[in-house]
């Protein structure tokens, strides 16, 4: 009755860790029939995964999805022009032409917004996903969707699903874990929990500066305080096991403590960004003038260190740029340049020295919102929610690099050429990590759960 | 948008029917023309390959929405959601609208180009003409779902037959008739249990699994010490009765309901008064309430004609079990309104079905059941008893004696009231009488005050009487300051000033962004009935000050951007109140009408579509029906007349108003609104409705019978059908779950899941002995997890006989009773029981949670709860769905979505972190410490006292000798006072973090 669980510190504070067979995390009571079909079920492209989350839902039209038709009636009556779908404010204004000029990049000829100066030199990186569909217009419903497959509470996050399938390739820190440059979106913690999976696969939530993590640090004042506890308890342990019988569980709860102990003194290492030579810490904004710049810069750079320990699945949520996440529904224009110039010069150092370390090819990078925005305003400057077609992309990891696949309307609102769906972008991300979508279950409630629920098909194309 | 949709599509299946039986006829013998044969061959065939085949047609892997578009027999007959194609008619053929993107999106992957899509429309114009062809067959056409054969194949769904006491050699050996069932089983397979669990092991067991807390070193000692017979029924008597018991009891039955204090989603709203739920629920295990009582009260606790009262302080407990109903997550200002209702019902039955008859029904909402003998329409038809019910925030404590008051209250003013008019008649004089709306503007009214059933007349609380007042009776107005008695003009709902003064206490909560919590709703609200917006124009003609809320898809959570508009100020002076439900044509509402605080309202109309012009006309109904004299007159007559009359009658008012019971708590609890039954949803769409299901319980229990519902949702009657005798889920699913909380495993192993998915029972003639018996003791579960902890196979010793461990590893016939791993809640109770911080006050406001740095996000309280939880038990620190105890997580306490009636037990590092690092526990064990230093003088003692505390033994020679290695190790490398009370502290932080402490024997 072991089922191997594989890592997780959990949410908010540690929750858990990397388990080999030896260890055997052990879900006490699982049912066997429950036990997934575990992966690789095929070639593994990406052994890793830094989510970018760009939380409240960047522009398409003003990022990665050009549409002159925006120029050309900008301030006339949408509803004239197209079918306008109910929106989250009910406050739709006249088409609102992009404010950011577009330019070809690279070899690959791909258009980028001058929003994204720095990403647009690695644009021969990315497969950018111009067809991206969500179900839900509403923030947590759809963050919920993009984490979790699911527009409700409750389900496990896909860096939960990844290490259910894989399990962990790192002992001493958790195979999922949250980078929160300060923004945690809508829907909360539970973007990142593990749902019905147990409690070991939530993601931990590290800050990027400090101790990182909740209860990493020794309360003992001396390290040899904590270290003579530990033998104590181990010792006491070791007395009583015998008049318990010989149990697993037993022998594993034991056994934490040393796994523990290891990942108290891991944690600091991966945190500490002094390591770093100075030009490489330039290079990703470390010392911006931008105050979210710099915050950002330390996320891609733990990250980056993160993945260089195995860490199997790392997501980054945005720093606070003072208005809003990307969510502007007023004020497009200084909200979105703010939250770019958060992100543009960390993430293009982070493509640029994975790349360099050779690195990339390995770790999938993922660039996403929750949904995307309407090309006619909300009131006058604003840009309301849109679930129907918007701009995702990915780099490395098996990805086809310079790449664009789908396309929206004319008017940047609708997905309508090889429509995406959040269940296929999973598919796929599973797909590039060696993952059957359809062989990762977990039984809860009479049903073998997936991540893509009943749905959802690898997107080949977008595979090298 | 779905709304409109919903409508044309409804529209277009009528139409497609009418035509369907023509073109089928024409059909047959219809020949096509060769060019028009040759169109379909190159322009049309290939377009269905390429786009349609992979999913519907016969070689599709997977018929998706049952639709075939690979003959025009198939397009014809159609899919889930009805023809696909009406020859002839493009503009009526779904297939056309799903290929352009207006209702459904096909393909999904993209839309066709404009040629294809003029090609389609061109064929189905034509007649859709097809070649005379075999149509293929499927290989891939699903098995028919066939209910009767599956619940005929499936063991839970037959009856319960008391099974034979299996006889055993060993007849030493039970202890009562369980173990008859575990020892033959034994017998049979020649294998040998364990020993007994020595004593302290015994009363620590019986300690956590009974009241979740461990016993103090003298509680130990005079039970290790009691040589009687009786001593261990003593215990388990003791610990039946405490206090506590339902403290620990309770919280496994709040992990059956998801229970949480906030509503998770964006900004974690509260979820006002759930604590009422939580101790109510622990108060009625306390009481050892039976279990189809807890399960009528939970379905139908408010509709109960003898609610159950506290034995204490009198109010109605009955009603606090609906609270379960709404525990799960609220979600605000949704696009699609109508989605989220059928989430929302989706999660409650979900929940319902799992927690007491173990029935995945919720697997059944998009298409009939994939293994268990459950259709699509037996889960629709429970949607529909949710329908037909409504939220609110009920005055528990005073409504059952606000009741009788009302009664009598009615009574009295029904005694003067027929005084007065005597009074009248004897003299004559004029009085306006109630008159019918005019036959022309009838189809503008919704709702008429003047002319309801009684069934119709709803509110929540007392204060619009007990019916409607008519034209010419008499009503109480205190408008103008002064109480006085007058003649009612037109036929109204009024509320009646004598209750002016209630007033209900919320919970002190965290932060609640809905307006409807902004005024006084509570016992002060007059519901109408349901009625569809088939014109977003709604007006109510209402007179007075308050508030007016349409509720939409019993959606409640009202907090922008959206959906403002469905709550209406009604303003003095004003004759009617507007409201713009444009927004919401297509859905079903129904009005709340609440005064302000000190306010009156008079309810007469509500139109829909009315114009200004035609509600003035309505409003005409009742005016110039007395002539200035006449109403000159009928002033003297109250004035001078019947003064007396109405001076006795305002004295015997005040004697009832003293009587009222003004102040009371609240609780979430349902109320019956008007009943309905629900539609299918067509693949679980809510934007696509489908045919109506009667209101039932499941077909493979009652056979598909329709319910007989008099009145109201039919929730008593529902409760009836899952408590019924002849119900075999409901007992089973009792039973297996306590056992489960004893033994660490249930004879059903999957505790919510007694399906064709789940576990089969390892012992189920146990099963079926325990069900029969929880029955025949008035379904008592003190009186079963008695029955279960006096038994000797929960009474056996952890350490298995080797032998029987080989043939039997995973423990499938209970040889052994494998450690058990405490739950957070356990561990945290037990740290601070032996720390001396425990505060054991029972019930009340949640204690906020502790908030670390790294619990952030949208809602986040602005306190952070104090580190120890003020020392109270766990099951009183506040559960926010957003911001839940990184504690509890890590030690698997259930994230509340659904039901989970067995935990995970995980066993990760992070329990170690936590024990290792986490400051609660550190500093609970400095207070231990400090304990053992203060109350005992030796080191000795001290060691045997921590010993004695945490693990309720004394500590063995070896252990001693170890201690003190540890204990002088570390003081000699200070030497100061302080220094030992660090070793101290150390020590027992060690203690703390070994496996005993969090692993029961």
């Amino acid at each position: 009755m072991l089922l191997q669980c594989a890592s997780g510190f959990g949410a908010v504070a540690l929750a858990g860790l990397a388990s080999s067979p030896a260890f055997g995390n052990i879900l006490e009571g699982g049912d066997e029939l429950g036990r997934a079909d575990h992966g690789p079920h095929h070639e593994v492209r990406a052994k890793n995964v830094i989510f970018l989350y760009m939380d409240g839902g960047p522009s398409q039209i003003d990022t990665f999805d050009p549409k002159p038709m925006l120029d050309k009636y900008n301030g006339k009556d949408p509803s004239r022009l197209f079918e306008v779908e109910p929106t989250q404010f009910n406050n739709n204004g006249n088409v609102l032409a992009s404010p950011w000029k577009f330019q070809q990049h690279g070899e690959s000829g791909i258009p980028v917004s001058s929003l994204f100066p720095n990403v647009a030199e690695c644009v021969d990186e990315l497969a950018v996903i111009r067809s991206m569909v969500s179900e839900f217009p509403e923030h947590t419903f759809a963050n919920y969707f993009l984490h979790t497959g699911s527009g409700l509470q409750g389900r496990p996050s896909m860096g939960a699903w990844v290490n259910y399938g894989l399990g962990s390739e790192c002992q001493n820190l958790p195979g999922f874990v949250v980078l929160n440059g300060g923004l945690i979106p809508p829907g909360g913690l539970d973007c990142f929990g593990s749902g019905f999976l147990p409690a070991s696969y939530q993601g931990s939530v590290f800050k990027p500066s400090g101790s990182g993590v909740a209860n990493i640090e020794r309360t003992e004042s001396t390290s040899d305080q904590q270290r003579s506890k530990l033998d104590l308890i181990d010792r006491l342990d070791q007395l009583v096991i015998d008049q318990y019988g010989y149990h697993d569980s037993l022998e594993s709860a034991i056994k934490n403590y040393e796994l523990a102990y290891a990942m108290q003194m891991a944690v600091p290492e991966v945190m500490s960004l002094s390591d770093e030579p100075e030009h490489l810490q330039r290079m990703y904004g470390m010392e911006s003038e931008y105050e979210p710049t710099r915050i950002y810069a330390a996320q891609c750079l733990i990250a980056r260190r993160m993945v260089e320990k195995g860490v199997r699945f790392i997501e980054l949520t945005c720093p606070n740029v003072g208005g809003d996440r990307w969510d502007q529904h007023g004020k497009l224009k200084q909200g979105h340049e703010n939250n770019a110039r958060a992100v543009d010069q960390p993430i293009a150092a982070l493509l640029k020295d994975l790349r360099q370390r050779g690195m990339l090819d390995e770790t999938l990078v993922v660039w996403a919102g929750e949904f995307g925005r309407t090309p006619f305003a909300q009131g006058k400057d604003g840009r309301d929610h849109n679930p129907f077609g918007f701009s995702v992309w990915m780099a490395g990891g098996g990805v086809r690099p310079g790449s664009i696949y789908g396309a929206t309307d004319d008017w940047g609102y609708k997905a309508i050429e090889n429509r995406a769906e959040i269940h296929d972008l999973h598919a796929t991300m599973l797909h590039l990590m060696g993952v059957d979508h359809t062989r990762s279950t977990f039984r809860f409630g009479g049903r073998d759960m997936r991540l893509t629920d009943v749905k959802g098909h690898v997107i080949h194309d977008v595979i090298a | 948008m779905h709304s409109v949709w919903t409508r044309i599509v409804c529209l277009l299946c009528c139409v497609s029917t009418g035509l369907l039986a023509l073109q089928a006829l024409r059909a047959d013998d219809q020949e096509f023309a060769p060019t028009e044969l040759e169109f379909f061959e190159k322009k049309i065939r290939p377009i269905l390959a390429e786009h349609c085949y992979s999913c519907h047609s016969a070689e599709a892997k997977k018929i998706q929405a049952s639709l075939l578009v690979d003959s025009r027999a198939a397009l014809i007959a159609g899919g889930d959601s009805g023809e696909a194609i009406t020859p002839g008619d493009p503009d009526s053929s779904l297939l056309i609208e799903a290929v352009k993107y207006e209702s459904y999106e096909m393909p999904p992957k993209g839309k066709l180009s404009s040629e294809d899509i003029q090609a389609l429309e061109d064929w189905v114009r034509m007649g859709a003409p097809w070649p005379q062809e075999e149509a293929p067959t499927a290989d891939a056409v699903q098995p028919k779902f066939d209910l009767e054969s599956r619940r005929s194949e499936h063991w839970v769904w037959q009856p319960i037959h008391a099974p034979e006491i299996p006889k055993v050699d060993r007849e030493s050996w039970p202890n009562n008739s369980i173990d008859h069932f575990i020892l033959s089983r034994l017998e049979d397979a020649d294998l040998q249990p364990a020993g007994d669990a020595n004593r302290s092991a015994l009363i620590r067991r019986l300690y956590f699994d009974l009241i979740g807390l461990p016993p103090t070193p003298e509680e130990v000692a005079a039970f290790v010490n009691d040589k009687s017979p009786q001593a261990v029924e003593d215990l388990v008597d003791q610990l039946l009765a405490s206090p506590h018991f339902g403290e620990r009891w309770g919280r496994h039955w709040l992990d059956l309901v998801r229970y949480a204090e906030s509503r998770g989603h964006e900004f974690d709203n509260d979820a006002p008064n759930a604590f009422q739920y939580r101790d109510y629920i622990i108060r009625a295990l306390n009481s050892d309430i039976p279990h189809d009582q807890l399960i009528r009260e939970h379905i139908a606790g408010d509709l109960l004609p003898n609610p159950r009262l506290n034995p204490d302080k009198g109010f109605n407990e009955s009603i606090l079990g609906t609270g379960f109903w709404f525990l799960g997550e609220w979600v605000h200002s949704p696009v699609d309104i109508r989605k989220d209702e059928s989430d929302r019902f989706d999660n409650m039955i979900d929940v319902m079905s799992k927690a007491f008859l173990g029935m995945t029904v919720s697997c059944a909402r998009c298409h009939d059941h994939k293994f268990d003998a459950i259709s699509t329409a037996d889960y629709y038809s429970l949607s529909g008893f949710l329908e037909s019910s409504d939220y609110r925030q009920v005055r528990f404590e005073s409504i059952e004696h606000n009741r009788i008051v009302a009664e009598k209250l009615a009574q009295l003013d029904a005694d003067y009231q027929e005084k007065i008019e005597n009074e009248l008649r004897t003299r004559n004089l004029a009085k306006p009488t109630s008159k019918p709306v005019d036959s022309s503007l009838q189809h503008l009214v919704v709702l008429d005050y003047g002319n309801v059933s009684s069934s119709e007349f709803m509110q929540d609380g007392f204060i619009y009487g007990a019916r409607p007042k008519r034209a010419g009776e008499f009503y109480w107005s205190d408008e103008g300051g002064e109480l006085s008695l007058r003649m009612c003009t037109e036929d109204a709902a009024i509320s009646d000033p004598i209750w002016n003064e209630l007033e209900s206490v919320w919970e002190k909560g965290v932060h609640n962004k809905s307006r409807l919590v902004t005024f006084p709703r509570s016992g002060r609200t007059l519901r109408t009935p349901t009625f569809a917006v088939t014109d977003g124009n709604v007006a109510c003609r209402v007179r007075g000050e308050g508030h007016v809320v349409a509720c939409v898809d019993s959606h409640r959570l009202i907090a922008g951007p959206l959906h403002g508009v469905t709550i209406a100020k009604i303003k003095p002076g004003s004759e009617w109140t507007h409201l713009n439900l444009q927004r919401y044509v297509g859905h079903r509402i129904h009005l709340e009408f609440t005064p302000s605080e000190g306010k009156q309202l008079q309810v007469s109309l509500v139109t829909r579509g009315a114009t200004p012009e035609q509600r003035q006309e309505l409003g005409r109904r009742f005016s110039d029906q007395l002539t200035a004299e006449q109403v000159a007159a009928v002033e003297s007559f109250l004035d001078e007349d019947v003064s007396d009359l109405i001076a006795n009658w305002k004295t015997e008012r005040e004697h009832l108003q003293s009587q009222i019971m003004t102040r009371s708590q609240l609780a979430m609890a349902m109320m019956d609104g008007t009943g309905e039954d629900g539609r299918i949803l067509i693949r679980g769409n809510s934007s696509k409705p489908g045919d109506q299901v009667p209101r039932h319980f499941l077909t493979a229990v009652n056979g598909g019978e329709v319910m007989e519902i008099p009145i109201g949702s039919g929730r008593l009657e529902l409760a009836e059908k899952i408590n019924a005798a002849d119900n075999p889920l409901t007992a089973r699913v009792a039973v297996n779950r306590i056992w489960h909380f004893l033994m660490g495993r249930g004879i059903v192993p999957t505790t919510d899941d007694f399906g064709v998915l789940g576990e089969r029972p390892t012992h189920p003639e146990l099963l079926d002995h325990l069900a029969v018996k929880f029955v025949n003791d008035g379904r008592s579960i003190k009186k079963l997890i008695r029955e279960i902890v006096l038994s000797r196979v929960y009474q056996l010793d952890c350490v298995p006989v080797a032998e029987s461990l080989r043939a039997d590893p995973k423990n499938q016939m209970w040889h052994f009773r494998p450690p058990k791993r405490l739950e957070g809640e356990v561990i945290r109770d037990a740290i601070l029981s032996i720390s001396g911080r425990l505060d054991p006050t029972l019930y009340g406001e949640p204690v906020p949670v502790h908030l670390t740095p790294f619990m952030d996000g949208r809602g986040r309280p602005k306190n952070s709860g104090p580190l120890d939880g003020d020392g109270r038990r766990s099951i009183y620190v506040a559960v926010r769905r957003n911001f839940l105890s990184p504690f509890m997580l890590t030690f698997d306490t259930p994230a509340p979505f659904s039901t989970m009636g067995r935990r995970n037990v995980s066993n990760v590092p992070a329990q170690s972190l936590i024990l290792m690092n986490d400051p609660f526990v550190v500093e609970q064990s400095k207070l231990w410490a400090q304990r053992a230093i203060e109350e005992n003088d030796s080191m000795d003692s001290r060691l045997d006292w921590l010993y004695q505390t945490a693990f309720s033994r004394s500590s063995n020679a070896r252990e001693r000798e170890v201690a003190m290695e540890f204990l002088t190790a570390s003081n000699s490398s200070g030497g100061d006072v302080m220094s030992e009370q660090t070793a101290w502290e150390d020590f027992a932080h060690a203690l703390m973090n070994t496996k005993e402490f969090i692993f029961l024997r």
